[in-house]
């Protein structure tokens, strides 16, 4: 093996979290697998100091984006550097950037690129990829053999190496996309206030048991004190009383939050599928029977407009 | 003006995942397939600009000849014509491989898919695919205006959702609410028994070599709180550590 290249997110001047586990996961396998230099990439400003968790990291660079990255073209800066740099393995957490940038890379370089990872193996032939299918319904384990390969990690997948310790200088380098004129960005709508869901802690999801979208300040007020981030099942977006993008489930977001509140939810299939990888979770349904308490830690058979002030209050009091 | 949508063929939503009698693949005997729900949105926007530009609508899959009933199905909604790649999906890169060698002398104006399948997950062929015919590539879109010789797409990305106009030829991962899901009319039932569906024989192999699955199953502790104690679940959460 030659090099190894980690992607990272930065939110804020900060690496993201699922980006951490990757770089301690990285040097270790960097330094069990003979790799002779990481190479960080991210799209941000970062200081060496927060980078500087393992004697692998060779350098950081720091990827401009002056427009919309729709096209190779736009990317082959990038992949120059890559070539240059001799890098044979690279390792992101998935994202839809990157997931666009690594596509284009394992594209253009020929190297197979696989999805969701949860773990990653040297075997005697190959390497071997255990990755959540079926939207964390199942695994399957896959093998590449070769020495050259993608792996986009899936948000929830947990680390058992050490934790990486400062060490040796980490240069700085920079290098910029291209422009195209085809195409045009016309507008951006940030997502503003709200905690971003696909990375919260914490995760407050309501339902059709709400009734109507002026129910929503109770669930708004809870997530607010929780500092979680809100979600809803499909026919709460469908019938546009919550945005598209809060929707969780198979056909939504995946979210794998340490703590998921579900209420007023049945706990259909569809969306157990989306939020089965929450660390706990707790359901407030008023139906004893519905299905949800049969996948929950924590039941309360309750009408969510009594039970959800009343935890508010609860915390509140604190 | 011509559309090539890609469909994926996975088992139906509701489905309960088991493995087979060796304990390494998932079981497929029992399950009822469906077209891929994002990649049934794709096919949904494209009939409609089908209907608006006069387009034509050709569907690729990548599987076995058990697909041909939904294939069909596709062709009853309004597609015209359909092509099958006559081999297993394995992976991401193999599927697009196909794709590409399918549309790389065809001049597509437009390539729809949808913005993941739901067995991998993996929202990767779609990018595969424009990368390796130098399309556009926007994902995951949830809004399509074809005007004349450009798109306005509306996208979610990382931050948020964006705004975009796009040139042609592009390559489009959907997702709701791009369109709603269509119902084959009884005419179109009809009609689609003399739509062909091209057979080809695959061109790539897989880089990925399936060794073994299991299945998730992950325990709860299933503990009911009394309603009347309800604000006992903050200390239960606190002491936990979880808030
Ligand atoms: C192809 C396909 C894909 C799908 N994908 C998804 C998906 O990704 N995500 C998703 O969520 N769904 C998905 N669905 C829909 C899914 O099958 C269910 O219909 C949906 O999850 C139900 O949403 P719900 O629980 O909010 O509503 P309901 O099923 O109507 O349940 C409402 C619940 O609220 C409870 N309730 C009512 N009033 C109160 C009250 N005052 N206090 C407490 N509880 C109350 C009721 O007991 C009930 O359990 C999909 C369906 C299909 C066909
Ligand atoms: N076997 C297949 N045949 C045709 N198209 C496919 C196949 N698998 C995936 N696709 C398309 O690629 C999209 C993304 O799939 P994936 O990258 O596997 O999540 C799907 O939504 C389909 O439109």
């Amino acid at each position: 093996m030659k090099n190894l290249a980690v992607f990272i997110d930065i939110k804020n001047g900060q690496l993201a979290d699922s980006s951490k586990r990757l770089l301690d996961f990285a040097g270790d396998w960097a330094g069990t697998n003979g790799a002779e230099a990481i190479y960080v990439y991210g799209f941000d400003h970062i200081s060496s100091d927060q980078l500087n968790s393992h004697s692998f990291i060779k350098q950081y660079i720091h990827i401009k984006i002056p427009g919309l990255v729709n096209h190779g073209q736009i990317m082959s800066p990038l992949l120059d550097d890559v070539k240059q740099k001799g890098i044979s393995q690279i390792l992101y957490v998935k994202s839809l950037l990157t997931d666009t940038i690594a596509s284009f890379l394992a594209k253009s370089l020929s190297v197979p690129v696989v999805s969701n990872v949860l773990k990653l193996q040297k075997v005697s032939d190959g390497y071997q990829f255990t990755k959540s299918i079926f939207s964390g319904k199942a695994l399957l384990t896959t093998q590449v053999n070769g020495d050259s390969f993608i792996a986009a990690f899936s948000k929830a997948f947990s680390v058992d190496v050490p934790q990486g310790t400062g060490s040796s200088s980490i240069s700085q380098a920079e290098v910029s996309l291209g422009t195209d004129s085809q195409n045009k960005l016309i507008e951006n709508y940030p997502l503003t206030g709200s905690i971003p869901l696909p990375d919260a802690a914490i995760v407050v999801g309501a339902g059709r048991g709400f009734k109507d979208p002026s129910n929503w300040g109770i669930v708004e007020d809870l997530a607010k004190e929780l500092g979680a981030a809100t979600a809803c099942s499909k026919p709460v977006s469908d019938l546009n009383w919550r945005p598209h993008h809060e929707h969780v489930g198979q056909t939504g977001v995946k979210i794998a939050p340490k703590l998921y509140l579900a209420c007023g939810i049945s706990g259909a299939i569809q969306h157990l599928a989306g939020v089965n990888g929450s660390r706990k979770i707790v359901v407030i349904n008023n139906d004893p029977e519905a299905p949800f308490f049969k996948h929950a830690d924590y039941g309360i058979v309750g009408d969510v407009f009594d039970v959800l002030p009343r935890l508010l209050n609860k915390l509140k009091s604190h | 003006m011509k559309i090539l949508v890609c469909i994926s063929v996975v088992p139906d939503t509701t489905s309960k995942i088991t493995l087979d009698s060796s304990n390494t693949r998932i079981n497929s005997e029992g399950l009822t397939f469906i077209v891929g729900p994002y990649d049934d949105y794709a096919l949904s926007r494209a009939i409609e600009i089908k209907e608006q530009t006069q387009a034509e609508l050709v569907v690729l899959h990548i599987g076995t000849a058990d697909s041909e009933a939904l294939i069909r199905k596709c062709l009853a909604l309004g597609a015209d014509r359909a092509v099958r790649i006559d081999t297993p999906a394995f992976d991401s890169f193999q599927v697009a491989q196909e794709i590409i060698q399918y549309a790389q002398d065809q001049s597509f104006d437009l390539i729809m898919m949808g913005k993941e399948s739901i067995d991998y997950n993996s929202g990767i062929v779609h990018a595969l695919v424009a990368h390796g015919l130098s399309y556009n590539h926007f994902s995951p879109v949830m809004h399509l205006d074809y005007e004349g010789d450009k798109l306005v797409l509306e996208i979610e990305t990382d931050q948020g959702k964006t705004k975009v106009s796009s040139a042609l030829p592009a390559v489009l991962g959907c997702q709701e609410p791009i369109a709603e899901w269509k119902i084959p009319s009884m005419r179109g039932i009809m009609t689609a028994r003399t739509k062909e569906i091209a057979v080809v024989a695959p061109s790539h192999a897989s880089l990925e070599q399936h060794i073994s699955a299991q299945v998730v199953e992950t325990e709860r502790l299933q503990k009911m709180i009394p309603a009347e104690n309800a604000e006992s679940l903050i200390d239960l959460l606190k002491s936990e550590n979880l808030i």
